[in-house]
C-alpha cells in the first residue's frame, strides 16, 4: 500500500471540480456531509460496502485536515485506529504514510494496553486521505454547504416518525436525493468561536460557519434533543523562535511500528523521524491566566469541556501551584510550526503571547496562529441506534463530534460504522452492530447510545471491560474476518491476509500445545529459564511461553524444526500465550452479554402505556433512552431486575403473537391465555 | 442492589438452547426462613448436587431413592466431622423444582448447624452460594413454570428480590455495610490510580509513585480482609449467643452456680450426687452479651441408665461449647497444694477436649482455710497452660463479682466488642465473596511488575466480588476518581 504515492493535491482538486460540474448526479445511495475524520471514513466505508456515495464538504482542500493536534493514536485511541484499520478504514494507513515520529506508549505495562501513536505531517495526512477517496470506486466528492435536509413521511413498514430523502445545497442548486444521509458536521453545528472577548459564528477558524438550516431541521423538524459542548485548540508557535535547548528531547521508537495490519514498515524511515520536546509551565503562566480571566469569555461560559484535555486556564484553576507538562510537537517534515500540546487557550492574542513567553523555552517565541475556543451543539446520542442511525428518522445517520465525542480516532471509528450501516440500509440489507465484548468500537458506540454523554467522550482502555481480550495485536482476528464475511466493508486482499494470519497462528499455537515435556527436560532445553516450581505433570510449550523470561525466539531456537517457520508471529504468539487463560475466564461473561445483546426490543414500543407491570420511574427511563436490546436495558441506571423480567416476557410474548399472526390462524384461546 | 442479572438464565429458553445446560454451576442456599427455628431446609441445585449429597452423607455407592426421605448423619467432606443428623432428599432432573438435579437437607434449625452445613457445601467443588431469586429463575428457565404463570412469576421474583433487598439494606446500613463500603471505596481508588497510570502516565505527570501507593493500599486491604475472614465466627456468635457450659464432677455445685448466675432456682439443687441428669438451659445477659448457659450432669461412671445418658449429653455439650466453666469442689482437693495443682491439671484434661476455652471455678471456697487457699493459688500460678482460676462460694456469694468480671472478659473476647472492634462477618454469602476478593488482590501482586493490564484486572475482579455485597461499580465512577485525583491535561 505504501508503494503507491498519492497524486498531487492539484490533480485531485481538478478531478473533483470536474465531478461537481458534470458528474454529480441527482440521486445517490448515501450522502455524507462533512469531510473530517468521521466523514471521510463514512464515505469510504459506504463505497466499499457497495453504495453509490457522495461526500459533500464545505471546502475540498480541508478534506482529511487535522484540525487540532498533529498526532494519531495513543492509549485507547490506538486501539480504535487498529480496529478501523482491521475493518479496512483509512486512518491507520494514512497514519503510516504521514507519521514522522512513531512510538508505542505503555510499552512496560502489558500488551493489552499498549498505545500505538504517531506524530503526523499534516500535509501528508491530508494528501493520503484525499488520494484514497479519489481512487475509491463509487465515491464522488462535491464542494458545497448543505442548506437543509429533505424530510418526508416514514416508510410504514419500518419504525420511525420521519424519513430523510436527500439534501439541498446552499448555492440554490438542484436537490440531491439519497436513501441514507450521514451527518458528520463536527463542531460546525451552531458553532461559535471564542477568542478573548470576541465571539463569532463558526466551527473552525478560517472556515465559513455551517448553515443554520441544518440545526433547525434537526431540532425543530425532527425534534432531536441537543446539548452544548466546548473545546479549544492551542496557539501554533513559530519553530525558529523557540529555544529547544531549554526543553527535554523525546526521541521516537528506533523501530517505528506501523498502525496498519497491511504494512510491514512506515513511510518515514526510522532515522528520518523527528523528535518531540517536553517542557513545563511556570508560576508566571498561572499569573497570566488569573490576570486575564475577565478578558476570557469562553472560560466563563458553562458549556461542558473535556476533563482530560482541558485548556491551560482550567488546568491552573483546578490544580493551582503545580507545574504542568507542555509537549512541543512537530507539525510536519517541512513545517516551520510547533504544536504546544497542553496549552489550549482562549484569551486575547496579546495575552496568549505573554503567557507562552512565561515558559523558558518560549521566552522569545512568536505565535503563528492564536489559540481559540469553540462551542457547538451535539445531538444527544441516546437517540441513536447501535447502527448510529437516528431512531426516529429513517435514513439519517450521525457520526463524530455531532454525537458528543472528541478525538480523531473516536470520530473515525463512528464514521466507518455509520457509513457501513448507511450503505447497508440504502442497499436494503439489515444494519449491523458491533458488541462491546468484541471491540473498542463496540464499547464506544454502546456507551454513546445507551448512556449518552455529559462531557466530550474520549476513549480510554479502562472503558473496555474486556480489554485483555480486545488487544491492539488481535484487532484483525476480531474484526477483519467478520468485516468481510458479515459486514461487507473489507476487501478480499485484506481478508485473505487475515485468514493467512489466523491459520498460521492457530497452527503455531497447536504446535506449542502439543510440545509437552517434563520440567527437567525443559530446563535442559532452555538453560536460561528460571523455573522455580517443580511440577510432576508435563508442561506444554504454551505453559512455558507464559513465563516472563521466556520468548518465542528462545523456544524456536530450541525446537527449530517445528517452530522456526512461525517466527513472523513471535510477538503475537507470546502475547497470546500470556493472555489466553485470562481471556478464557472472560469468555463466559462475554457470552452472557452477547446473548442479551441479541435480544432486540421493538423500537415502536410505547413504554408509557405498555400493559405490563412497570414502575413509573422505569417507564420513564425506558421511554427516554429507548434501549435497542435487552442487554442495553440491563445496563441502564435505575432499571430493576423485576422490570427486566417483565420486559423479557413481554417481548417473548409479542414475538410469539407475531409468529402466530403470520400463520394467519390466530388461536383466540391461546391468545387470551398468554395474555 | 446486588449485581443481579435475571435474564442471564432466561435467555437460553428463547434461543431454543437446551435448558438446564446453560449454567454448569451448582447453587445452594438456606431455603427456609432466617432466624432460629426447629427445622431448616438447605437446598442445592445443579450438576454437582449428587456429588455434594454423596460426600456429605458418606453415601459411597447408591444415591437415595428419588424423592424419599432418608435419615443420615451429615458430615463435613473436608474435616469428616459430623455436623448434624437430618433428613436428606434426592430429586434427580427433571423432576425437581428447578428441573435440575437437586438435593435438600432438612437439618436442625440452630444457626451454628446451618452455618456449618452451608460452609461444608461451599467446600464441594463446583458449588457456589445462590444469588437472590436464582432457584426460581432456574425453574423458569427449565420450563417448570408455564407461560400462563408468567405474570405470577414476575410478582414472585419481585417479592423475593424486594425482601432480599430490604434484608440486605438493613444489614448494609450498619457498621458492616460501612466497612464494606469503605473497602469498596479504597478498591475504587486503587483501581482508579492503576487506570490513571495505564491510560495517562505517558503524557501526564503521573509518576511511578502512584503505583507504590496502590501497592501499600492493596497490601493493607488484603491484611484487613484476612483478619476479617479469620474472625472465628465472632459476629455470628454475637447474633446467636455464646454457648457457655457448666461441667464438672458430681456434686461440685454446678447447679448452684447456674442458680446463682441466673438469680433464680432454675435447676434443682440437692446434696445428693447425680441430681442433675439432663441439660438445663437458661439465657443470660452478661454485661450486654447474650449467653446461653447450660448446666450438665456431673461427670462420673454410673450404673444408672438415665444418668449414663445424662453424662453422655454433658460430654457432647462440652464439645460444642464456646466456653466451659469447669466447677471443682474445693473441699475434695488434696490438702497439699502441689498435689492439688496436679490433680486439677488432670481433671481439666479429663473434662475438656484440647484447645477448648474454659474457666476453672473453685467452688465452696468458704470451706477452705485462707492459708491453704493462698498456697493453692501460688502453686496454680506456677503451672502453665491453666485457664483463669476463680474462687467462689455459691453459698455465701463470696468471689462472685470477681468471677463475673472474668466471665464477662471471656465472653467479650469470644464475641468481639461490636463498639470498639472492627465489625464482623455475619453471612456465609459475604464470606464467599470476600474470599474471592482476597484471591483477586493476589493477582494484582502477582502481575504488578509483569503486566499492569492483568494486575488491574485483579483489582477489577476484587472490586466486582466486593460489589456483589455492596453494589455495582461502573467505569464512569473510576474515571471520576481519576479526574479528581490527577491533573490530566493531554
Amino acid at each position: 500500500m505504501l508503494t503507491k504515492k498519492p497524486p498531487a493535491l492539484q490533480s485531485f482538486l481538478s478531478l473533483v471540480s470536474r465531478h461537481s460540474s458534470h458528474l454529480v448526479r441527482q440521486q445517490y445511495d448515501v450522502i455524507v456531509v462533512g469531510g473530517g475524520h468521521a466523514g471521510t471514513e463514512a464515505a469510504a466505508a459506504a463505497a466499499r460496502v457497495g453504495a453509490e456515495t457522495l461526500l459533500v464538504s464545505q471546502k475540498i482542500e480541508t478534506i482529511g485536515a487535522l484540525s487540532c493536534n498533529p498526532s494519531l493514536g495513543g492509549v485507547g485511541k490506538g486501539q480504535l485506529v487498529k480496529e478501523v484499520d482491521a475493518l479496512d478504514g483509512l486512518c491507520g494507513r494514512a497514519g503510516d504514510w504521514a507519521g514522522i515520529h512513531f512510538s508505542i506508549l505503555n510499552r512496560r505495562k502489558g500488551p493489552a494496553v499498549w498505545g500505538p501513536r504517531a506524530q503526523l505531517d499534516r500535509q501528508r495526512y491530508r494528501e493520503f486521505i484525499q488520494s484514497e477517496l479519489l481512487s475509491t470506486p463509487r465515491l464522488t466528492v462535491l464542494e458545497g454547504s448543505v442548506e437543509e435536509l429533505f424530510v418526508s413521511e416514514p416508510n410504514p413498514e419500518e419504525p420511525g416518525h420521519h424519513r430523510v430523502t436527500g439534501i439541498r445545497l446552499a448555492n440554490g442548486s438542484h436537490p440531491i436525493s439519497a436513501s441514507s444521509v450521514v451527518l458528520t458536521t463536527g463542531t460546525f453545528l451552531s458553532g461559535s468561536l471564542f477568542m478573548g472577548q470576541s465571539k463569532s459564528p463558526g466551527g473552525r477558524i478560517g472556515d465559513a460557519p455551517s448553515s443554520a438550516g441544518l440545526s433547525h431541521t434537526l431540532r425543530e423538524r425532527l425534534g432531536l434533543r441537543t446539548g452544548r459542548l466546548r473545546t479549544g485548540t492551542p496557539p501554533r508557535i513559530v519553530k525558529d523562535s523557540v529555544d529547544l535547548s531549554l526543553a527535554n528531547v523525546h526521541p521516537p521508537d528506533s523501530h517505528p511500528t506501523p498502525f496498519s495490519f497491511l504494512n510491514t514498515h512506515t513511510h518515514c524511515k526510522p532515522e528520518e523521524q523527528l523528535p518531540c520536546y517536553l517542557t513545563y509551565t511556570t508560576p508566571g503562566v498561572e499569573r497570566v491566566v488569573r490576570e486575564s480571566l475577565h478578558l476570557n469569555c469562553h472560560i466563563q461560559e458553562d458549556a461542558k469541556g473535556p476533563r482530560y484535555c482541558p485548556s491551560i486556564e482550567s488546568r491552573v484553576l483546578r490544580f493551582p501551584g503545580r507545574r504542568h507538562q507542555v509537549w512541543l510537537e512537530p507539525e510536519g517534515v517541512t513545517s516551520d510550526i510547533l504544536y504546544p500540546q497542553g496549552l489550549s487557550m482562549t484569551m486575547p492574542p496579546d495575552v496568549q503571547l505573554r503567557l507562552i513567553r512565561e515558559i523558558p523555552a518560549m521566552h522569545r517565541a512568536e505565535i503563528h496562529t492564536p489559540g481559540y475556543g469553540v462551542q457547538y451543539d451535539f445531538v444527544c446520542p441516546t437517540q441513536l441506534s447501535p447502527a448510529l442511525q437516528v431512531k426516529s428518522t429513517q435514513g439519517l445517520f450521525l457520526a463524530g463530534q455531532i454525537n458528543g465525542t472528541t478525538g480523531y480516532e473516536e470520530a473515525a471509528a463512528q464514521g466507518l460504522w455509520a457509513g457501513v450501516n448507511a450503505a447497508r440500509c440504502a442497499l436494503s440489507r439489515p444494519t449491523v452492530a458491533l458488541s462491546r465484548t468484541e471491540s473498542y468500537i463496540g464499547v464506544l458506540i454502546d456507551d454513546l447510545v445507551s448512556r449518552g454523554v455529559t462531557e466530550p467522550y474520549r476513549m480510554f482502555t479502562s472503558r473496555a471491560e474486556f480489554r485483555t481480550s480486545l488487544r491492539p495485536d488481535n484487532a484483525d482476528l476480531r474484526l477483519t474476518l467478520k468485516g468481510f464475511e458479515e459486514v461487507g466493508c473489507v476487501s478480499i486482499v485484506r481478508y485473505q491476509e487475515a485468514v493467512r494470519v489466523r491459520d498460521s497462528l492457530q497452527d503455531a499455537l497447536a504446535t506449542l500445545q502439543a510440545l509437552a515435556l517434563s520440567t527437567q527436560n525443559w530446563r535442559k532445553k532452555l538453560p536460561d529459564m528460571r523455573m522455580s516450581e517443580v511440577k510432576n505433570s508435563l508442561l506444554t510449550g504454551m505453559d512455558v511461553l507464559r513465563y516472563n523470561d521466556v520468548s518465542f525466539e528462545m523456544l524456536a531456537s530450541a525446537f527449530p524444526e517445528c517452530l522456526s517457520h512461525h517466527m513472523e508471529f513471535s510477538q503475537r504468539l507470546k502475547i497470546e500465550a500470556v493472555y489466553r487463560p485470562h481471556c478464557n475466564l472472560q469468555k463466559k461473561e462475554i457470552e452472557r452479554i452477547q446473548k442479551e445483546e441479541n435480544m432486540s426490543l421493538p423500537q415502536d414500543i410505547n413504554y408509557l402505556t405498555l400493559p405490563v407491570s412497570l414502575s413509573h420511574e422505569v417507564r420513564e427511563i425506558l421511554d427516554r433512552v429507548r434501549p435497542t436490546t435487552l442487554g442495553a436495558a440491563t445496563r441502564l441506571q435505575g432499571m430493576t431486575p423485576a422490570a427486566i423480567i417483565h420486559l423479557f416476557n413481554y417481548v417473548r410474548r409479542t414475538g410469539q403473537k407475531e409468529r402466530r399472526s403470520h400463520r394467519n390462524k390466530p388461536d383466540q384461546r391461546e391468545e387470551r391465555k398468554s395474555l | 442492589f446486588f449485581i443481579y442479572n435475571p435474564i442471564r438464565l432466561l435467555v437460553s429458553t428463547c434461543d431454543g438452547v437446551q435448558v438446564g445446560l446453560a449454567d454448569a454451576e451448582t447453587i445452594f442456599a438456606l431455603s427456609s426462613g432466617h432466624g432460629r427455628c426447629g427445622v431448616a431446609v438447605v437446598r442445592a441445585s445443579g450438576p454437582a448436587s449428587s456429588t455434594a449429597l454423596r460426600c456429605m452423607t458418606r453415601l459411597t455407592r447408591n444415591l437415595p431413592p428419588p424423592r424419599k426421605a432418608l435419615l443420615r448423619s451429615i458430615t463435613d467432606p473436608q474435616s469428616k466431622e459430623v455436623l448434624d443428623r437430618g433428613l436428606v432428599f434426592w430429586f434427580p432432573a427433571p423432576h425437581s423444582f428447578t428441573g435440575e438435579d437437586s438435593v435438600e437437607f432438612h437439618i436442625h434449625g440452630g444457626p451454628a448447624v446451618i452455618t456449618a452445613v452451608l460452609h461444608a457445601l461451599g467446600s464441594v467443588p463446583g458449588m457456589r452460594p445462590a444469588e437472590a431469586g436464582e432457584f426460581t429463575r432456574r425453574a423458569f428457565q427449565a420450563g417448570k413454570l408455564g407461560l400462563t404463570e408468567v405474570e405470577g412469576l414476575g410478582d414472585l421474583i419481585h417479592a423475593e428480590t424486594e425482601a432480599q433487598r430490604r434484608q440486605a439494606l438493613r444489614q448494609m446500613s450498619g457498621d458492616l455495610g460501612r466497612l464494606y463500603q469503605d473497602w469498596s471505596h479504597k478498591l475504587k481508588r486503587c483501581l482508579a490510580h492503576v487506570e490513571a497510570f495505564i491510560d495517562f502516565s505517558e503524557d501526564e505527570l503521573i509518576e511511578d509513585g502512584v503505583l507504590n501507593q496502590v501497592d501499600t493500599w492493596v497490601c493493607d486491604l488484603q491484611a484487613e480482609i484476612e483478619r476479617h475472614l479469620q474472625d472465628e465466627r465472632r459476629g455470628e456468635r454475637l447474633r446467636t449467643g455464646v454457648q457457655v457450659v457448666i461441667a464438672g464432677a458430681a456434686n461440685a455445685g454446678k447447679s448452684s452456680l447456674l442458680n446463682t448466675l441466673c438469680q433464680r432456682p432454675a435447676a434443682i439443687v440437692s446434696p445428693i450426687a447425680g441430681t442433675t441428669r439432663d441439660i438445663v438451659e437458661t439465657a443470660l445477659d452478661i454485661g450486654g452479651f447474650p449467653v446461653l448457659l447450660s448446666d450438665t450432669a456431673g461427670l462420673r461412671e454410673s450404673p444408672d441408665l438415665v444418668e449414663r445418658e445424662g453424662v453422655r449429653r454433658a460430654r457432647e455439650r462440652v464439645d460444642q461449647a464456646d466456653l466451659t466453666l469447669v466447677v471443682v469442689d474445693c473441699a475434695h482437693l488434696p490438702s497439699d497444694a502441689e498435689q492439688a495443682a496436679t490433680f486439677l491439671e488432670g481433671h481439666l484434661r479429663s473434662v475438656l477436649s484440647p484447645q477448648e476455652q474454659s474457666l476453672l471455678v473453685l467452688n465452696k471456697t468458704d470451706l477452705l482455710p485462707e492459708e491453704q487457699r493462698l498456697e493453692l493459688d501460688w502453686e496454680l500460678r506456677r503451672v502453665s497452660g491453666l485457664p483463669p482460676v476463680c474462687h467462689i462460694s455459691c453459698h455465701t456469694n463470696e468471689g462472685l463479682q470477681d468471677f463475673l468480671a472474668v466471665l464477662h472478659r471471656s465472653v467479650k473476647t469470644l464475641c468481639g466488642d461490636p463498639l470498639s472492634c472492627a465489625p464482623t462477618l455475619t453471612q456465609a454469602r459475604h464470606r464467599a465473596h470476600l474470599q474471592q476478593c482476597f484471591a483477586a488482590l493476589a493477582q494484582y501482586q502477582r502481575y504488578r511488575d509483569i503486566d499492569l493490564a492483568l494486575a488491574a484486572e485483579g483489582v477489577r475482579l476484587a472490586l466486582t466480588s466486593l460489589g456483589r455485597i455492596t453494589g455495582h461499580v461502573g467505569a464512569e465512577e473510576i474515571l471520576d476518581i481519576i479526574f479528581k485525583d490527577f491533573c490530566i491535561g493531554k
